[in-house]
């Protein structure tokens, strides 16, 4: 086929637009996933190393703080996504009513903690959680406790701060994008349902939710990739304590680089077990929503 | 005002073809429509006109020049879109001036063209307001004026009536033929709609699958279409085929017999078939007669009848052939009735199972 | 009817509980900082009289200024640049098409779960040899070209009429003038989501700038509060004030373009 100069001009504009994010993402990212990779088999304290073989891989089989820092990334995403992800998508149909008053006011007021930095809403729940702090005070007044839950100094409680930060802080942010997706569906197949007499349950469930499949497959990959992130919320509310029980992943790269003996070789081998999991988890989800539509 | 010349058109994405050669002459001030069903090409090769498509291979000539690898801009013509296009943040003047202003155009010339395209669509009044605050009509119109400001040499239209409702569309047809006649200027319109080409055009050009079917002047190609795709196409009511089969051929004339009503014969002055092939009788829903007024007659079962005022429609059914009648006694003719109507063989079409014309 | 009242009743209640549950923060915030330390923590929840207090020893520790000066700095330019680099590359790839462009970005899907923790060591490294280290570019350069906004971009450009593209091309307009005075400004509200979105993600940033940014003098208000917070022992009165301070220009943003916002991620989710 002659290539006309109109075929050209089509190529040369197309390159021309997406060179500048190209050559940025070559440098900010191309280049430092495939120097990690080379990273992963050095050893050595700051900047100078030398090659150590499989040394790293050997330690990291034996690194007991990584399979802690693994299991809480994992217990995190196991509890926390689905907790959130349902929420947002009931505030999402509740505020598609038409005919619910106030529907900008409660769609405003909860996607407001969005605006907030992970820092400062670290702080606050910080303060929040404290041990006779104001959460405590009135669950005590409430009767609904005995004694104080030591929030912070548990490991199991902390967990549950962490969890109940992040839930506060990103719910609206999914809720809006199902929100903008459910005003896309056309209402008329909501009417044809309610005079096929489907109960509101079933077009929940058989209507809405499959129709928003590719939005909420979207905000899952999104929340998993947060959830690897970790990292604000427990640096500043609980320094991954107590007793490593809120570790995560990224706190523990970032410990291993530049709190612990710095060692950018290891960390570069445990920053490529992040890359695989989130390999394996977008995989899994595709297949499970791939699985889905076909038995549907 | 340029005459336009194809040669040997084509395109193809990678190894699908769209357009598969089309030659073809369009003098200057002539109103061309290009027509065929959805998927047949007529866009794209419009397109390629316009150098928004590139060619794959041929030459297209605009005024005499070699216009394949030239710029949209630079090819003398303006362009009006089946959805406007308008830009949404410019009020009608800005948008009416925007090409002139990236030709270098100085500001009052600008202005001038502005208001004189603006006074031959009277659009003064709506100069400055946006598109979203016009009616479908008007912004239909802003994108006429828009084309006609830049004074091309020729129009574009793309399916440009297509978003409008029926009455309005009407009443573009006639503003577009009158402006047709006022700018004396060579005008290529692509619709679906045959109403509309027929209507129109100088020179109906006949589509289907990238290939052109026949090129004439509308009644041309009522009167007389090369094939059966045309005279089905062109025409409302549609042509009514009745399948048939030759049985006998003497010299220069064949005898055919309906497949769906046994025994009926037909004779018509034809040169080519051959005894036993399967053909296809074309008859418009005009030409039928009343009984034993033509040639041979045929009895059919009514399914309905549309009783228009001026005129009526029978639509009857031929073993499972839908059969469109148009005649003097259509007026007293109900559903479920029978109705026997002729067939004259001096205004029968005949065409052979390639659907290629026999007479 | 009595069945339809109950459930409506019912959302009412839930919708404003949870309303309830994401302002309370901002209320804690908005009055701890008019109180003292020790009240914050045993939970006092009512306007103190320490407001003044807790500025002046927050002036004490921080220089506000320069801090503010810096974020804003850091934000604005991180903004900008981001915007202008992924909506080129985004209105690139989905407008003029091409296999193996086409390729180049699936690859940057995949590239989009890549967490930022996967990169930081070697990104530090190369950092630190180029010798940008503490500084403001260093913040900025790695940001730019952001996957995600690429992607919003790309979704959409989807909904730009490709008319619109060709009437300017007849039009006399050449590729980067249409980008410039047809697309951008008919995608206003695309442009305005994904302002609020850069925006609030540069201001907040708090991991990178913690790597990079060395020096008092060039910390972000996300900085300064996070080692506030880190203290021995944290003064909260002048924690929340900082936190309120931190918030208020992302705050206001958002209100400021809310309708644009939601009209804006309408056209991305299509």
């Amino acid at each position: 086929m002659a290539t006309t100069r109109l075929h050209r001009n089509e190529q040369i504009n197309g390159w021309a637009f997406v060179m500048p994010a190209l050559v940025l993402l070559g440098i900010f990212m191309i280049y430092p996933i495939l120097w990690s990779l080379w990273m992963s088999f050095q050893v050595g304290r700051g900047n100078n190393f030398s090659f150590g073989g499989l040394a790293n891989i050997q330690r990291l089989a034996n690194d007991a703080l990584l399979v802690h820092a693994l299991s809480n990334t994992i217990i995190f995403f196991i509890i926390q996504v689905p907790i959130m992800i349902v929420l947002a998508l009931l505030f999402a149909v509740a505020l598609n009513d038409a005919t619910l008053r106030f529907r900008g006011v409660f769609r405003t007021l909860l996607f407001l903690p969005c605006v907030t930095s992970l820092i400062a809403y670290s702080s606050l729940f910080k303060s929040m959680f404290s041990n006779d702090g104001i959460i405590n005070q009135t669950l005590v007044s409430l009767h609904l406790i005995g004694a104080p839950i030591p929030w912070l100094t548990d490991p199991f409680w902390a967990k549950m701060v962490i969890i109940t930060a992040i839930t506060w802080r990103w719910t609206g942010y999914n809720m809006i994008f199902y929100l903008a997706a459910l005003q896309n569906i056309d209402k008329s197949i909501y009417e044809a349902a309610r005079i096929d007499g489907v109960p509101a349950w079933a077009r929940f469930w058989n209507l809405t939710v499959p129709m928003l499949k590719p939005v909420i497959l979207f905000t899952t990959i999104l929340s998993t990739i947060g959830t690897l992130q970790l990292f604000d919320e427990v640096n500043n509310i609980t320094q991954g304590g107590p007793g490593n029980g809120t570790m995560t992943l990224s706190l523990y790269i970032y410990n291993l680089t530049f709190r612990m003996m710095p060692s950018f070789g290891y960390s570069a081998l445990v920053s490529w077990v992040i890359v695989a999991i989130v390999a394996v988890l977008s995989i899994v989800q595709f297949v499970i929503a791939r699985d889905r539509r076909r038995a549907s | 005002m340029s005459s336009l010349s194809l040669k040997g058109i084509r395109k193809s994405y990678g190894s699908l073809d769209v357009i598969k050669g089309v030659d073809l002459d369009i003098k200057a001030k002539e109103f061309v429509v290009f027509v065929g069903p959805s998927g047949c090409g007529k866009s794209t090769l419009l397109r390629m006109i316009a150098g928004l498509e590139p060619i794959t291979g041929g030459d297209l000539n605009i005024g005499g020049k070699r216009m394949n690898d030239v710029d949209p801009s630079r090819r003398g013509i303006a362009m009006v879109f089946q959805t406007y296009a308008l830009y949404p943040h410019m009020t009608v003047r800005e948008n009416m001036g925007f090409a002139l202003r990236f030709a270098g155009v100085a500001k009052d010339q600008i202005a001038k063209q502005v208001n004189e395209a603006a006074r031959i669509l009277a659009l003064e009044p709506l100069l400055d307001r946006l598109p979203k605050e016009l009616s479908g009509g008007q912004r239909q119109r802003v994108a006429i004026g828009r084309a006609i400001v830049r004074h091309p040499d020729v129009f574009l239209f793309d399916e440009p009536l297509s978003n409008l409702d029926a009455e309005l569309r009407v009443h573009m047809r006639i503003e577009i033929a009158r402006l047709h006649r006022e700018l004396q200027a060579t005008m290529i319109y692509v619709t679906h709609d045959q109403v509309e080409a027929m209507t129109l055009a100088d020179t109906i050009v006949v589509l289907r699958d990238g290939r052109i079917e026949q090129v004439g002047r509308p009644l041309e190609l009522y009167d007389n279409p090369a094939n059966q795709f045309v005279a089905g196409f062109i025409g409302s009511p549609k042509m009514n085929f009745l399948s048939a089969e030759i049985v006998e051929k003497i010299g220069a004339s064949v005898t055919i017999e309906l497949v769906k009503h046994p025994g009926t014969r037909l004779t018509l002055p034809v040169t080519g078939g051959a005894v036993g092939e399967k053909v296809t009788l074309g008859v418009r829903a005009e030409h039928f007669g009343l009984p034993g007024k033509g040639s041979v007659d045929v009895t059919l079962h009514v399914d309905a009848a549309e009783h228009l005022g001026s005129t009526s429609y029978v639509y009857a059914n031929s073993g499972g052939e839908l059969v469109v009648i148009e005649h003097e006694e259509s007026r007293h003719t109900n559903g479920n009735d029978r109705i026997t109507v002729s067939i004259s063989a001096d205004k029968a079409y005949l065409f052979d199972s390639a659907g290629q014309r026999l007479r | 009817m009595n069945m339809a009242l109950l459930r409506r009743s019912a959302t009412y209640v839930l919708l404003s509980l949870a309303a309830f549950i994401s302002v309370f923060p901002f209320i804690w915030m908005a009055l701890g900082a008019t109180n003292k330390s020790n009240d914050i923590v045993t939970g006092r929840l009512s306007l103190g009289s320490n407001l003044l207090v807790n500025f002046q020893n927050l002036l004490a520790q921080v220089d506000l200024v320069r801090v503010f000066g810096n974020s804003f700095l850091i934000a604005i330019i991180s903004t900008l640049l981001t915007l202008a680099v992924s909506s080129l590359a985004g209105y690139g790839f989905e407008i003029f098409r091409s296999r193996v462009r086409e390729r180049v970005f699936q690859l940057l899907l995949l590239f989009l779960s890549i967490p930022f923790a996967a990169l930081m060591v070697p990104l530090f490294v190369l950092i630190s040899r180029a010798q940008l280290n503490n500084t403001f570019i260093a913040v900025i350069l790695p940001t730019i070209a952001s996957i995600f906004i690429i992607f919003y971009f790309r979704q959409a450009t989807k909904a730009f009429p490709g008319d619109l593209r060709d009437a300017a091309r007849v039009d006399g307009l050449k590729e980067w003038q249409i980008f410039l005075f047809v697309y951008l400004p008919t995608m206003r509200s695309t442009y305005a989501a994904a302002t609020i979105i850069v925006f609030m993600g540069a201001w907040n940033n708090y991991l990178w700038p913690l790597i990079v940014l060395q020096t008092p003098e060039n910390k972000t208000i996300t900085l300064v509060i996070s080692a506030l917070t880190a203290a021995y022992t944290p003064d909260y009165g002048v924690i929340l004030l900082a936190t309120v301070l931190a918030t208020l220009p992302t705050l206001i943003i958002f209100f400021v373009l809310q309708r644009q916002f939601v009209q804006g991620m309408l056209g991305a989710v299509k």
